[in-house]
């Protein structure tokens, strides 16, 4: 019970954090066709800067003003570069934020060193919200949690009680059409793109005081938000925040089963031949936590292949 | 060597291509080849001595080249192997793949446990194992392509990465097959009267390898299914309609393209004589990824020409810095924005161009002495950057002290100054105005043209 009962809340807490970098990055791709690879690179560089400023101006401060300026990074990203090879098509595109990420990575690296920095959590915020099992359960998970429903709540409100909402929601479903109408679709994508990348960055500021804050930390979430963004369909916010959860509470809840398949063909008799035959059999579930997501992300694309909640294919 | 090439790949960037049908860019906006001024017979004889005499360059290298550059030879010939095979995918079949490891690693291992269980005894001998590589990544690729090719674009990319992160995962956990952190190692054992000791014999055999792929490969290109790689990129809807089985092709195309990745990972099992599962990082995915299509992937060389090029700078200049990788990123970024074909599109576009040589040598010069300005302007920073912020030169800092000088291509430079950073900055903006004159001018001659 006590097993289920904490990987149940730790699950969903690092869910609402997967959701926090991949709504951007689902919102990015309905809109502009664009799989931003560079977009783990903004929850980084969000981690890192908020590092750095809370020497200088304290911890919430920092983590306002760091995703700010990740979201004017985002939005240089977009005018500069991907509109410059917009023409090429989606490949080159994908191929140019591909290179965006390996030089975010390596400047960080310049910068910082190439080992993980000593980022915590502010000794005011470290506290225990209440006692479960005997433990102290950390108040800061707690917090990371509410900051980003919080953002669901908001983005959810600003896109489907908004006038900018609504434009902005043509500018996904038809950017031709909007653009006729009048609307500025270009500033449209370029507003999403800076909003997104600011989400990541805000994820990052908050994330990467709990977590560690390394120059690895982008290509490590990265693989598991595209995982996130596909299983949940690409471009559907609804969609990300359903699997978000689904993988936290699948990555949390794994390391902790002691199971290997072999033990599951003991009740038909074959485990013993199962573990003669060794290799993937005898392998414990939890050792295979990190392989999961990926089995459960084919098993989508060539189930459904349009994600739980996609629509467009 | 391009005019074949030519007709095999008319200059459109692959998978662009495919996913966007409604652009197609060329290289060159102001002719086709037919109104080129150069006659095709005479880019014909160019482009075969070019040829031949790379071939006789490869086969001399080992008695003119040092040891340590003999082994960054079969590196940039296992690289340059790769890539090919990647573009196979990628270039010619419109199909990014962003898992390309897999199959490389895969090659490796089968050639690693073939050494060890064959000892090269017997009629598959040392020079020959390299074909269980081939084997290995086959059967991967079968699977692999089967479930990937089931969708296209976007998708397919995903699924690759999610294939080949699922086998980085699941690696370190086999130790049976993949022999856990330890790896898997093996000895070259000698046959045919060769010691397989020396590196020169190593060459020899990578050489023979890779070349026999290459052509291999590129006679593929020339195979009726070849021809149909170009279909799925282009348009796999109308082969659908053409009554093809667009799957089977794409699968069958998958299955090429990673059996000669498997062969490059074979051969480099052969080099190190061991392997471990430190293959399979997305790294290695990424690198082929960069490589091929800073080397352009319009050209049937192109990615070789990529992968040798930076292969070789990467041994180059990883002795003097620690931001190789950096300068990877760099290339590969400014590749992409402004020379969308790569390398070997730069010389699609002299070929085709209808100027006169002498025109576009000045052009060309402009262009280049700006970005060597730039390049050296950031080169200096990012030196002088690494060397300011390194831990060695951190610990010297005493409180209160003006910041000492650094030695930096031999000259003294105070990280404090400004002129230290005026020198980078001039040149940056020298560059820049230098490339913005020559685009400029650039343009006004086309524009002449067509007015």
């Amino acid at each position: 019970m006590e097993f289920f009962t904490v990987s149940l809340i730790n699950g969903t807490i690092y869910g609402l954090l997967l959701f926090m970098v991949s709504a951007g990055l689902t919102l990015i791709f309905g809109m502009m066709g664009v799989l931003n690879f560079a977009h783990t690179s903004f929850y980084m560089v969000g981690a890192y800067l908020a590092y750095t400023l809370q020497t200088f101006i304290g911890f919430w401060p920092a983590v306002i003003i760091a995703p700010l300026i990740v979201g004017l990074l985002g939005v240089v990203v977009e005018r500069w570069f991907l509109r410059r090879v917009h023409r090429y098509g989606h490949a080159h595109e994908l191929l140019l934020t591909f290179g965006l990420s390996f030089i975010i990575a390596e400047i960080i690296k310049l910068f910082f060193g190439n080992y993980p920095v000593n980022y915590q959590v502010p000794a005011s915020l470290s506290f225990a919200a209440f006692r479960l099992f005997g433990t102290d359960y950390p108040f800061y998970r707690l917090m990371m949690g509410l900051v980003s429903l919080l953002m669901f709540g908001l983005i959810y409100l600003l896109l489907s009680r908004t006038r900018i909402g609504i434009v902005v929601r043509s500018a996904i479903y038809r950017p031709a059409m909007a653009e006729t109408l009048g609307h500025n679709v270009p500033l449209v994508f370029m507003g999403v793109f800076g909003v997104g990348a600011a989400l990541a960055g805000l994820a990052g500021a908050i994330a990467g005081a709990f977590y560690t804050t390394n120059p690895n930390m982008a290509l490590e979430l990265g693989v598991l938000v595209f995982v996130v963004v596909v299983i949940g369909g690409l471009g559907s916010l609804e969609g990300a925040m359903l699997s978000s959860i689904l993988i936290g509470l699948i990555s949390s809840f794994a390391v902790g089963v002691d199971v290997s398949l072999a033990d599951a063909l003991d009740y038909v008799g074959a485990g013993q031949w199962a573990r003669d035959l060794g290799g993937l059999m005898t392998l414990k579930v939890s050792s295979l936590a990190a392989t999961i997501p990926f089995a459960l992300m084919l098993l989508v694309l060539l189930v459904r292949p349009s994600g739980l909640m996609g629509e467009k294919e | 060597m391009n005019e074949s090439t030519n007709k095999v790949l008319p200059g459109l960037p692959g998978s662009a291509a495919k996913m966007r049908p409604d652009v197609s860019p060329t290289v060159s906006a102001t002719a086709s080849p037919a109104t080129s001024l150069r006659s095709p017979a005479a880019v014909s004889l160019a482009s075969r001595l070019l040829m031949v005499s790379v071939l006789l360059l490869l086969l001399i290298a080992p008695f003119v080249l040092p040891q340590a550059l003999v082994n960054a030879a079969i590196q940039m010939l296992i690289a340059a192997l790769f890539a090919t095979a990647f573009n196979v995918l990628a270039g010619q079949g419109g199909m990014l793949s962003f898992g390309h490891a897999a199959y490389f690693g895969i090659g490796a291992f089968a050639t690693l446990h073939a050494m060890n269980a064959l000892g090269g005894a017997g009629l598959l001998p040392t020079p020959l194992l390299p074909i269980f590589g081939a084997l290995g990544g086959c059967l991967l690729g079968l699977v692999a392509g089967w479930f990937s090719t089931q969708r296209s674009g976007v998708y397919f990319s995903m699924i690759t990465l999610a294939l080949a992160e699922l086998l980085h995962a699941l690696a370190p956990h086999l130790t049976s097959v993949f022999g856990g952190e330890a790896g898997v190692s093996s000895m070259r054992m000698p046959a045919w009267g060769l010691s397989f000791g020396e590196p020169m014999h190593v060459y020899y055999l990578t050489l023979a390898w890779v070349l026999a792929s290459l052509g291999a490969l590129f006679f593929f290109t020339r195979t009726p299914l070849g021809r149909l790689t170009l279909g799925l990129r282009e348009n796999a809807m109308r082969l659908k309609f053409l009554g093809y089985d667009v799957h089977a092709a794409r699968v069958m195309v998958f299955m090429i393209s990673a059996s000669f990745a498997g062969v490059a990972g074979g051969l480099l099992a052969m080099n190190n004589e061991a392997g471990n599962y430190v293959l399979f990082d997305v790294r290695l995915s990424s690198e082929v990824v960069l490589n091929a299509y800073i080397g352009g992937t319009g050209v049937f060389f192109g990615p070789a020409l990529g992968a040798a090029v930076m292969t070789f700078f990467g041994y180059a200049v990883s002795d003097l810095t620690r931001s190789w990788l950096l300068y990877q990123g760099l290339i590969f970024v400014v590749v992409m924005m402004f020379m969308p074909n790569g390398l070997s599109g730069v010389v699609l576009w002299w070929q085709r161009s209808q100027r006169s040589s002498a025109v576009l040598a000045r052009y060309a010069a402009g262009w280049s002495l700006g970005a060597l300005a730039c390049a050296a302007a950031v080169v200096f920073s990012v030196e002088l950057l690494q060397r300011v912020l390194g831990s060695d030169y951190q610990s010297q800092l005493v409180d209160a002290q003006p910041w000492p000088a650094i030695t930096l291509f031999g000259r003294d430079w105070l990280p404090g100054a400004v002129s230290t950073w005026l020198l980078p900055l001039l040149l940056l903006v020298a560059g820049g105005l230098i490339l913005n004159r020559v685009t400029r001018a650039w343009d006004a001659l086309n524009e002449e043209e067509a007015a």
